[in-house]
């Protein structure tokens, strides 16, 4: 799968100072790539696992989560931040063979 | 009064005009139809040296080759098997619990997509048949109640029940055991501790929230790859963009609500995928095989470009009619070891708006096609509307036709005749 680690990021679009507002996130991954020879035997099962995924906000950590092997493929991850100021939402997703994707979403104030 | 005759007038000479602009399509001297789809979808079959027949399909489907049983091929001639006598074999005594094991067992009928039996192990029970808890109360005799399961036509000749013994998906043996085991349902039926596990009273889906949100719908972050195959430039040195102006949505905004349609140029039916298929080829140089990601997330990108606008095909001129006619006889034609049609799970006076096991069976009068390609959370794949009825013939037991064939397209496009006016929403989400 080419896009590998591609993230979307929803917040709501009206926020004001103060709201709780919660925060949608998927990243497609496939946590398990199965790679073929020629023949199309298997020849390594590639295993790999999002094994945490941590959230910024305004530079400062506001949620984070630890996965273990029952993750689904594409999973989606949701949490609720309470908006101060209009800034950025980071989201990093961590996978066991060390890629890394990242993606930031700002918050805007209506 | 007036005002209406003039409108009739308009629509007379705009539906010759239409019949005009197709008349001359003749089948036969268009081009020989070459299938364009990527090797898993053509429906081949692979003979080894042994003469082992193994077909071909996606990663994961059975290899079995169904052969010997009738497809949607228009140039399969082969009748629908007659309904056969099975007369009870003399003095045979059959075991009830080998008999519930059969009826539950999944690899085989499973008579529980259909029908309804005691037991908390009973899972999914469908509602498309019957509810048997109490079928022994009946007291019918043996011999009736095989004959039923041997081939069901000779008591109900409509009926949607698969012929299991004349089409050898049971033997005699275990058909005696499935009478046995039926002669046990007795009443009083205990009470139902769960409604979900009574078809007839089970809550069905809610859906899966916002088809159209990014992060609750991969299949919109998949489509996202087209942009990049509509800028890129083919072998050719063209790009889509450099014909079609203005971004993919505005482009092709309403393009979706005219396909299926004829094609005069091929002198076929052809859904977008299919057109796809060889317009990309023909002007940009590069391929997109139906069936391969790029033709599927072109294809997600080109419909989405028509969300929210009605579905408006060509149904009135005479190659349209045509094509839509033969599209219904595949509709209600009984194909495949189970000898079943579409209409047999999506008209609404057998299958449809009810219980296939878990699954609820859509209604062909809903409309089927509008949300394709959509997003399988039972697969993690967006499927288009050909790999939907390629993946249907498996439990068919008919062997499937390559994705971008002539029947496919004109089933399509019968299909389609249910969604015109309703709006298009794609990519859709289902389990």
């Amino acid at each position: 799968m080419s896009d590998i680690g591609k993230i979307r990021i929803r917040v709501p679009s009206n926020v004001k100072a103060g709201d709780v507002v919660r925060v949608r996130c998927l990243v497609i991954h496939p946590m398990e790539r199965i790679e073929r020879d020629a023949q199309g035997k298997i020849i390594d099962r590639n295993y790999n696992y999002i094994t945490r995924v941590t959230a910024t906000y305004l530079g400062k950590p506001v949620a984070a989560f630890d996965l273990t092997q029952s993750v689904s493929e594409n999973p989606a991850f949701s949490f609720a931040l309470k908006a101060t100021a209009p800034g950025p939402v980071k989201v990093t997703f961590v996978d066991t063979h060390g890629g890394k994707y990242e993606r930031t979403e700002d918050i805007v104030f209506g | 009064m007036r005002s209406l005759t003039r409108i009739c007038c308009a629509v007379a000479i705009l539906a010759a005009a239409g019949a005009a602009a197709t008349r001359d399509i003749v089948p036969a001297a268009a081009p020989a139809w070459v299938s364009r789809a990527i090797p898993e979808a053509r429906g081949e079959i692979n003979v080894g040296a042994d003469g082992k027949r193994v077909a071909v399909r996606y990663r994961g489907w059975s290899t079995r080759d169904f052969g010997t049983f009738r497809t949607y091929a228009y140039d399969d001639t082969r009748p629908e098997p007659a309904p056969q006598l099975g007369p009870l074999p003399a003095g045979a005594v059959g075991d009830p619990k080998r008999g519930r094991a059969l009826f539950l067992d999944r690899q085989r009928g499973p008579c529980t997509g259909c029908h309804l039996v005691p037991g908390d192990d009973v899972w999914p029970a469908g509602s498309v048949g019957p509810d048997l808890s109490t079928f022994g109360d009946r007291h019918l005799p043996d011999a009736l109640i095989y004959q039923q399961l041997w081939d069901p036509r000779l008591t109900y000749p409509s009926t949607v029940m698969p012929p299991w013994g004349a089409q050898k998906i049971f033997t005699p043996a275990e058909l005696v055991d499935l009478v046995a085991y039926l002669k046990t349902l007795r009443g009083p039926v205990p009470a139902e501790q769960d409604a979900d596990r009574n078809p007839f009273t089970r809550r069905r889906s809610t859906g899966f929230g916002d088809n159209l949100d990014p992060t609750n719908n991969p299949a919109v972050v998949r489509a996202e790859d087209a942009a990049a195959v509509w800028k890129a430039p083919g072998p050719n040195g063209k790009a889509c963009a450099d014909c079609h102006a203005g971004g993919p949505q505005q482009a092709m905004r309403g393009v979706a609500t005219r396909y299926p349609r004829v094609v005069a140029e091929h002198g076929r039916v052809m859904g977008l995928e299919d057109f796809l298929a060889v317009h990309a080829e023909a002007t940009t140089g590069r391929a997109l095989p139906s069936e391969s990601e790029a033709n599927v997330d072109v294809t997600v990108m080109i419909k989405m470009a028509s969300n929210g606008l009605p579905v408006a095909i060509d149904t009135t001129s005479s190659a349209a009619r045509a094509a839509i006619e033969r599209g219904k006889t595949s509709f209600y034609r009984r194909v495949g070891e189970r000898n079943h049609a579409c209409a047999d799970c999506h008209t609404t006076d057998s299958g449809a708006n009810k219980f296939l096991g878990g699954r609820f069976l859509a209604n062909v009068a809903d409309g089927m096609t509008r949300h394709f390609p959509t997003w399988r959370t039972s697969q993690n794949e967006v499927w288009d509307m050909r790999k939907r009825m390629q993946w249907c013939m498996t439990p068919l037991g008919a062997n499937m036709l390559a994705a971008d064939s002539v029947e496919y397209a004109e089933l399509e496009l019968y299909l389609t005749t249910f969604d015109v006016g309703k709006a298009i929403n794609t990519p859709g989400i289902r389990h």
